[in-house]
């Protein structure tokens, strides 16, 4: 199974050194919607193929060992696949809409993968809240791209990207990315809608790996990175990120000293690494760019492998908490190594990749006068990362071993063992020899920050005017760790303030959805035929007014004709057929009077020149009495009292009103119709062609069946339909009462 | 019902078959006169629940050429194929082409048309005269 991934990062690899990005094609794909598959890869769609790819083939690889045996194994392997193939689509995708069709299916897909041991509740509504929050967020993300698409004139993200300028002061434009940034934030898990993540953990850790570090939530920051080249010197767009961004990581970074589990505690620090990346894509500066480059990749080299060890542990020593789990070392060597050498890059030590991302960092700020808050909270954030790798691997495997363990803990095997040892020794090699990786993370800075001299990549590297912060975040973070326990006590008694966050809102507002449901349900559908007449009438009473009010039309009273005394007849019987209906209360009578305005009407068309609608008229209202009357009287017979007038004091007087408002509008709308010129263009066009086009004189049955046959075709294909509808109702009826 | 309405039922058994003449031959004029497939068909609507008024609606159901959702998916699948003839021949879908059928003394024209109108009156009788039919029949079993 690994070979997919693997042979597309061959040839990604070979393709990157052999061809200078950016690569772009386009495939016509709905073209009446001017949708093209257009495929644009530069550098930061580079950086991504080639993380999406390499750690999808140690995932590959590490999964096959994890899930061997197990009975759903190839089902995760699909749905990785699949999802793999999605991640490539959105990230080299150069259209907005294709953007956000591949962008929902890592949703999907992520939703299936988190609810992948489906048969344990909590894990079905991890799976759930993953779904609704990111769900939620792309819907804001396609009402933001839709407008974003309408104020550029273009979906084509280059082209956008290009006339940017032309539209910086669009008022529009803060609407749309600030929807944007919705849709970004929910998918990358930012503050308020960063706790779906952590229970996302649910899924099974090589899952947890690929798309809940490395990838899938890096997609939200991949668009404001895309986005960035565009919109970094508007101030909206620029302190939202920093903002929010910053409040993220130093939330995310408290949080991780809740937990007790190693895969949540990594979970955690991987939202405070999100936000970290927001926020420096939010940094004005070429330098800042360069740093959210750098810090994704090494993110990428040393997360993965944590949470390969947490996966390794989960197995070889049957639990995830970190108070069960001290000197593994002495079981699991290897694993040690690896942890060791993962963490030394996640603290950030000199001579790791870490080291160079975090120099980066500091240098983007230095040279981007931010906030001392910013500042510090970034400082806070490191630190806290350092005391999470000591956790992960002093903690862990270096601790005197003095838990009772009821079974002998036994080292991964080698499939689980390579995957995180070749990712960390990556994570050393890049920071012994980053010219090695520079050629990529340049290519990308430059797509996020059009301006980047790639020849600068290596000022980042310049040890000495950091080397005091460095040093400042380790010995803090090393401080924490040391009294871990002791905050985590803290941090347990301040627990009730969970009440008030967004993760709580959440679930109250899911657990108010059912009855919300249930109040306009009922409502609405109260199942009062005279009430839902009543509701209609009035609805379409009020926009017709509305209407009237807002054209003001044009008051054209007809000439009035003289009345011949077959209309004059056929008036009286509507009128009267109408009135009589107010006084008659037997159901039945009821009937047959509103038959009289039914024949009433068949005679005025008869006399106005429409026999055949007159006809028709005639016909329909037969039947209809016929085929309502029998009705009437077997339902009389059934339950005589339920048809009764239902007794609603106000429902009455109200229907008459409403009747008699529909009844002048309709009325006024008929006589200002009648007032205005007629246009018989299409009368003509009919009278003319149908002897010569369709052989026939009845215009009316010559476009019914002949000029607009497919309408006809279409009715008859209505008619059948209700009817196979109505049939197993009507059935079921006659059962019940047989 | 205990009684039967014996002079109703003789008159219904020999109306039926003239009203279901008469909507066949409104159907067949309607090309150049008031009438045509779907006042045709429902014509013969009017004869199926005269009928099941005089006798009961299972009789009329049985009286039907096809059962009800037969009949009118018949209707829309012969409407449908008129179409076709059309296409064959390079026109658009439901073009109707003519035919004159010589017969010695006196010409016919033919044409498609014909077919799309005949699928109206099925689908119209079937659809409405069935709806009709069954609801009276659902409600019939107790009484």
């Amino acid at each position: 199974m690994a070979l997919i991934p693997g042979v597309l990062f061959t040839l990604l690899l070979c393709a990157l050194f052999f061809s200078p990005i950016p690569w772009k094609f386009s495939l016509p794909w709905v073209p009446s919607l001017a949708i093209d598959f257009a495929v644009y890869v530069d550098g930061l769609s580079a950086q991504f193929l080639v993380l999406i790819t390499g750690i999808g083939t140690l995932v590959f690889v590490y999964g096959a060992g994890y899930l061997s045996g197990h009975p759903k194994c190839t089902r995760v392997f699909i749905l990785l696949t699949l999802f793999m193939a999605a991640m490539i689509g959105a990230v080299v995708s150069d259209h907005l809409i294709v953007l956000f069709v591949f962008w929902e299916l890592t949703s999907i897909l992520s939703f299936l993968l988190v609810g992948f041991d489906h048969e344990r509740e909590s894990n079905r509504k991890s799976a759930q809240q993953a779904i609704i929050v990111t769900g939620v967020g792309g819907l804001f993300l396609l009402a933001g791209l839709i407008l974003l698409g309408q104020i550029a004139e273009t979906y084509s993200i280059q082209l956008l990207l290009e006339r940017a300028p032309l539209f910086l002061s669009d008022r529009r434009l803060n609407t749309a990315l600030g929807l944007i940034m919705v849709g970004a934030f929910t998918k990358s898990a930012q503050f308020p809608f960063h706790f779906w993540l952590p229970n996302a953990m649910a899924a099974p850790t090589p899952v947890s790996a690929y798309l809940h570090s490395a990838t899938m939530v890096k997609l939200g920051i991949y668009l404001l990175a895309r986005l960035d080249a565009a919109f970094s010197d508007l101030l909206f767009w620029e302190y939202t990120l920093v903002t929010i961004g910053t409040l993220t990581a130093v939330f995310a970074a408290l949080q991780t000293l809740y937990e007790r589990d190693l895969k949540r505690i990594l979970a955690w620090s991987t939202v405070a690494t999100l936000g970290t990346l927001v926020m420096l894509i939010g940094l004005p500066g070429h330098g800042a760019a360069l740093a959210a480059s750098a810090l994704f990749f090494a993110h990428a080299l040393y997360k993965a492998p944590l949470f390969f060890v947490a996966g390794n542990l989960d197995h070889g020593a049957g639990t995830r908490d970190i108070d069960n789990l001290t000197g593994m070392r002495h079981y699991m060597p290897w694993t040690a190594a690896t942890a060791m050498l993962a963490a030394l890059s996640m603290a950030g030590l000199p001579l790791t990749f870490g080291f160079v991302a975090k120099n980066a960092i500091t240098f983007a700020k230095t040279h981007a006068n931010v906030l001392h808050l910013v500042s510090y909270a970034t400082v806070f954030v490191s630190g806290l990362s350092v005391a999470v790798a000591a956790i992960a691997s002093i903690h862990i495997f270096w601790g005197r071993d003095t838990v009772p363990r009821k079974a002998h803990p036994h080292e991964a095997k080698g499939s689980m063992l390579i995957p995180p040892l070749v990712l960390a020794s990556l994570g050393l090699l890049f920071g012994l020899f980053p010219t090695l990786i520079d050629p990529l993370l340049g290519a990308s800075a430059r797509s996020i920050s059009p301006g980047f001299d790639p020849s600068k990549v290596n000022a980042a590297y310049d040890i000495v005017p950091v080397l005091e912060a460095t040093i400042g975040t380790i010995i803090f973070g090393m401080l924490v760790y040391l009294r871990w326990d002791w905050l985590h006590a803290l941090m347990d008694r301040i627990r009730p303030f969970e009440t008030i966050g967004p993760e709580a809102w959440y679930r109250r507002g899911l657990e108010a959805l059912p009855g919300l449901a249930a109040k306009q349900t009922r409502l609405l559908q109260h199942g009062s035929l005279p009430r839902y007449l009543l509701t209609m009438v009035a609805v379409v009473t009020i926009l017709t007014i509305a209407l009237f009010v807002q054209d003001s039309p044009v008051w054209n009273w007809p000439e009035l004709k003289t009345l011949t005394i077959p209309v004059l007849g056929a008036s009286t019987l509507i009128v009267v057929g109408g009135l009589a209906t107010l006084f008659v209360y037997d159901h039945l009578v009821l009937l047959l009077v509103s038959g009289l305005v039914g024949y009433g009407s068949a005679i005025l068309f008869l006399f106005t020149g429409a026999p055949d609608l007159a006809f028709t008229q005639f016909v329909v209202e037969t039947v209809f009495v016929v085929v309502v009357a029998t009705v009437l009287v077997r339902l009389r017979c059934l339950n005589p009292e339920k048809i009764i007038a239902p007794k609603e004091p106000l429902l009455r007087p109200l229907s008459l009103a409403v009747a008699i408002a529909f009844g002048t509008t309709l009325a006024v709308l008929v006589l200002l119709v009648s007032g205005l010129p007629f246009d018989s263009m299409l009368t003509d066009f009919y009278a003319e062609q149908s002897l010569p086009a369709a052989h026939g004189r009845n215009v009316v049955n010559l476009i019914l069946v002949d000029f607009r046959a497919l309408d006809t075709l279409g009715e008859i294909s209505v008619l059948m339909f209700a009817l196979v509808a109505a049939l197993p109702l009507l059935k079921l009826v006659g059962e019940k009462r047989r | 019902m205990t009684s039967r309405p014996l002079i109703a039922e003789v008159f219904m058994r020999g109306l039926y078959p003239v009203l279901l003449a008469v909507s066949f031959w409104i159907l067949m004029r309607g090309h150049n006169a008031p009438g045509g497939g779907f006042i045709a068909g429902l014509l013969a609507v009017t004869a199926s629940s005269a009928y099941a008024l005089v006798f009961n609606s299972s009789e009329a159901l049985r009286r039907l050429p096809l059962g009800p959702a037969r009949l009118a998916g018949c209707g829309v699948l012969l409407s449908l194929m008129s179409g076709l003839p059309g296409i064959l021949q390079g026109l658009p879908f439901l073009t109707h082409p003519w035919v004159t059928l010589s017969l010695g003394f006196f010409e016919v024209p033919l044409s498609t048309v014909m077919f799309f109108d005949l699928g109206v009156y099925l689908a119209v009788w079937g659809a409405i005269g069935g709806y009709c039919l069954m609801l009276v029949q659902a409600l019939e079993e107790v009484a």
